[in-house]
């Protein structure tokens, strides 16, 4: 005898409610780039951004991309910063681009929005992309290990990039770089973030 | 006051966050890249709530952990990825079989086999319906946002405790990855679904007996109801049977037990589909840059909209049709070789053209590129 199907049975079906997404925001983000060699501390440097950028009252969304090494390879970190809730996190035309190591030099290319700024380290990059937007070649490399320690070079070009665009206070930088690097490396970490401060602050010599 | 928290949080901690919200006390995993923070974030935030935290010997092991834990009557959960999620598919099925809830996340990476690991996908949208061997039953969700990641995982634990059955959280690489500002409700205010529990009389007990809204009532362990679990087909006393009437009962129940309770499991996203011209369908991290390409698109003047399955599997066909009679041209977008389309496709009428993008080369599909499709359809609609 055949049997029915209990799904074939009357079911109670309530209607979905379709959230039609009546508002999608279209704040114009700002979008960057830090870029390099993995083990640089690329995403350390993204993240003190992004906290910073949170205790402003921004909205962020943080992205990466590395490769199956912990040292070594193209790695780099995103951010699109956002009034309101970011619609497509991932950067799409890049606003300030950092860029630590000739590795990651060119990878970047297509992405560089027209008029943008790039922050290259001198020593590091050989093969600084050109194009229609502004370039500078500044000491992060050396600045770092003239307070102490190279693989401070995230925190100096942090720095430079934060007082170039003004895209955070440094006193909140500062505050995070307290909270959330290690007790080891902080009178470094703040050294290097001020050196970085005041490479912005040298005038542009493109 | 229970005031929510504001918080920059990655995708896999916001799946770890949400578990433990949900109620979550048992995490069973073997770390594998990209979903290796879930296990990270679990063995920090598990003990501080009393849970347990094991590292497995291998992906197997901890799916079968995972269920074993929720045969013991605690909320259990495991991470994955591909190549992690192949090998789980066994205790997979053996936990749709036995109707034991657990909520199993998959960050989909490179594939086949090993692939690349630190790259997106989106390759398992199938495996995760049909990985496992057998006519079965599953849930899958997508979240395409770190906030919809802590509460998809939340909805998967009470989904799963709900219609006692596995429940898949599919997220792609970008999505586990993904940092975003986010607000964390107060932990008091989320909502949390609890099994159903065996009360009746011990004597009549059935583990796997037909019961109104087609969930049997699940014996806790030390309650003293004589109970029987097992991965071959069984009747309504747990204990297995090969008579075809038993065993057709069986399966149709537990086939039909997840259609009977669509109105929970069915959850999408719509945009713009009340004129749409042009549908987009896609999950995860595509579905964020299908959002902005159809805002884009309706500023051009082009009727687009987007369609986002937030429940995948399975696919809310009903809210699909009801959209998709409507439209002259369907986009489907998913970084994998074409995968969703085939499901798009089966639903669709012929009269409606199917478009499709397909990016398998480990990186996301841009908001330009599917803005440029839809112009496309746009003009030869």
């Amino acid at each position: 005898m055949p049997i029915a199907p209990p799904w074939s049975q009357p079911v109670r079906r309530r209607p979905t409610v379709m959230a039609e997404g009546a508002k999608i925001p279209m704040t114009a983000a700002i979008e960057i780039r830090l870029s390099g060699s993995g083990g640089q501390g690329l995403q350390l440097s993204a993240s003190v951004l992004a906290e910073a950028l949170l205790r402003e009252g921004k909205r962020v969304a943080q992205s990466q991309s590395y490769e199956p090494t912990s040292r070594g390879g193209i790695s780099r970190s995103d951010l699109v910063i956002s009034e309101d809730e970011v619609d497509y996190p991932l950067v799409t035309r890049i606003n300030y681009l950092v860029i630590l190591d000739d590795v990651a030099a060119r990878a970047s290319n297509a992405l560089i929005k027209p008029g943008a700024t790039v922050l290259c380290d001198e020593s590091r990059v050989t093969q600084a992309p050109s194009g229609d937007f502004h370039v500078r070649m500044l000491p992060f490399a050396e600045k770092a290990r003239a307070v102490g320690l190279e693989r401070v070079a995230n925190m100096v070009a942090l720095g430079t990039l934060a007082g170039l665009s003004g895209i955070c206070p440094r006193a909140t930088l500062e505050a995070v770089v307290r909270d959330e690097t290690p007790a080891k490396f902080l009178d470094l970490n703040l050294e290097a973030l001020a050196a970085g401060f005041k490479l912005a602050e040298a005038p542009v010599s493109e | 006051m229970l005031a929510s928290v504001r918080q920059n949080l990655q995708g896999n901690q916001a799946c770890a966050l949400g578990a433990i919200a949900a109620g979550c006390r048992f995490y069973a995993g073997y770390p594998i890249t990209p979903s290796s923070e879930i296990a990270e974030k679990m063995a920090v935030e598990l003990p501080k709530v009393g849970g347990t935290f094991i590292q497995m010997e291998d992906e197997i092991a901890s799916m079968a952990a995972i269920i074993g834990a929720s045969m013991g009557g605690v909320k259990a959960m495991t991470a994955t990825s591909g190549p992690g999620f192949s090998l789980k598919q066994e205790n997979l099925g053996y936990g749709a079989m036995a109707e034991v809830p657990c909520v199993v996340i998959d960050v989909m990476r490179g594939g086949p086999s090993t692939g690349m690991p630190t790259r997106p996908a989106q390759g398992d949208i199938m495996q995760s319906r049909w990985g496992t061997h057998g006519d079965h039953p599953i849930i899958v969700l997508a979240p395409s946002s770190v906030k919809e990641a802590y509460d998809q995982t939340i909805r998967a634990f009470n989904l799963s405790e709900r219609l006692r059955t596995p429940v898949v959280v599919l997220l792609d690489e970008v999505i586990g990855h993904l940092v975003e500002t986010i607000e964390i409700p107060h932990i008091d205010t989320i909502e949390r679904a609890e099994r159903k529990w065996a009360t009746e009389a011990r004597e009549t007990y059935l583990p796997y007996g037909e019961t109104d809204d087609g969930i049997p009532a699940m014996a806790r362990p030390g309650d003293g109801y004589r109970s029987h679990t097992t991965g071959l087909t069984h009747g309504p006393s747990g204990f297995p049977t090969q008579k075809p009437a038993e065993v057709n009962d069986m399966m149709q129940r537990l086939l039909g037990k997840i259609d009977r309770h669509r109105d929970i499991v069915d959850d999408v996203e719509t945009v713009g589909c009340d004129d749409a011209e042009v549908l987009v369908v896609t999950v995860g991290i595509t579905a964020r840059a299908a959002r902005r390409a159809v805002r884009q698109a309706r500023d051009a003047g082009i009727k687009a909209g987007l369609f986002r399955p937030v429940t995948l599997w399975p696919f809310p066909e009903n809210q699909f049709r009801a959209v998709e009679a409507r439209v002259h041209s369907v986009l489907v977008p998913e970084m994998n070789a074409g995968q969703l389309c085939l499901e798009v496709e089966r639903l669709s009428a012929r009269r409606t053209k199917i478009a499709r993008i397909n990016r398998i080369d480990g990186e996301a599909i841009e908001p330009a590129h599917i803005l440029s499709t839809i112009e496309e359809l746009g003009r030869h609609g």
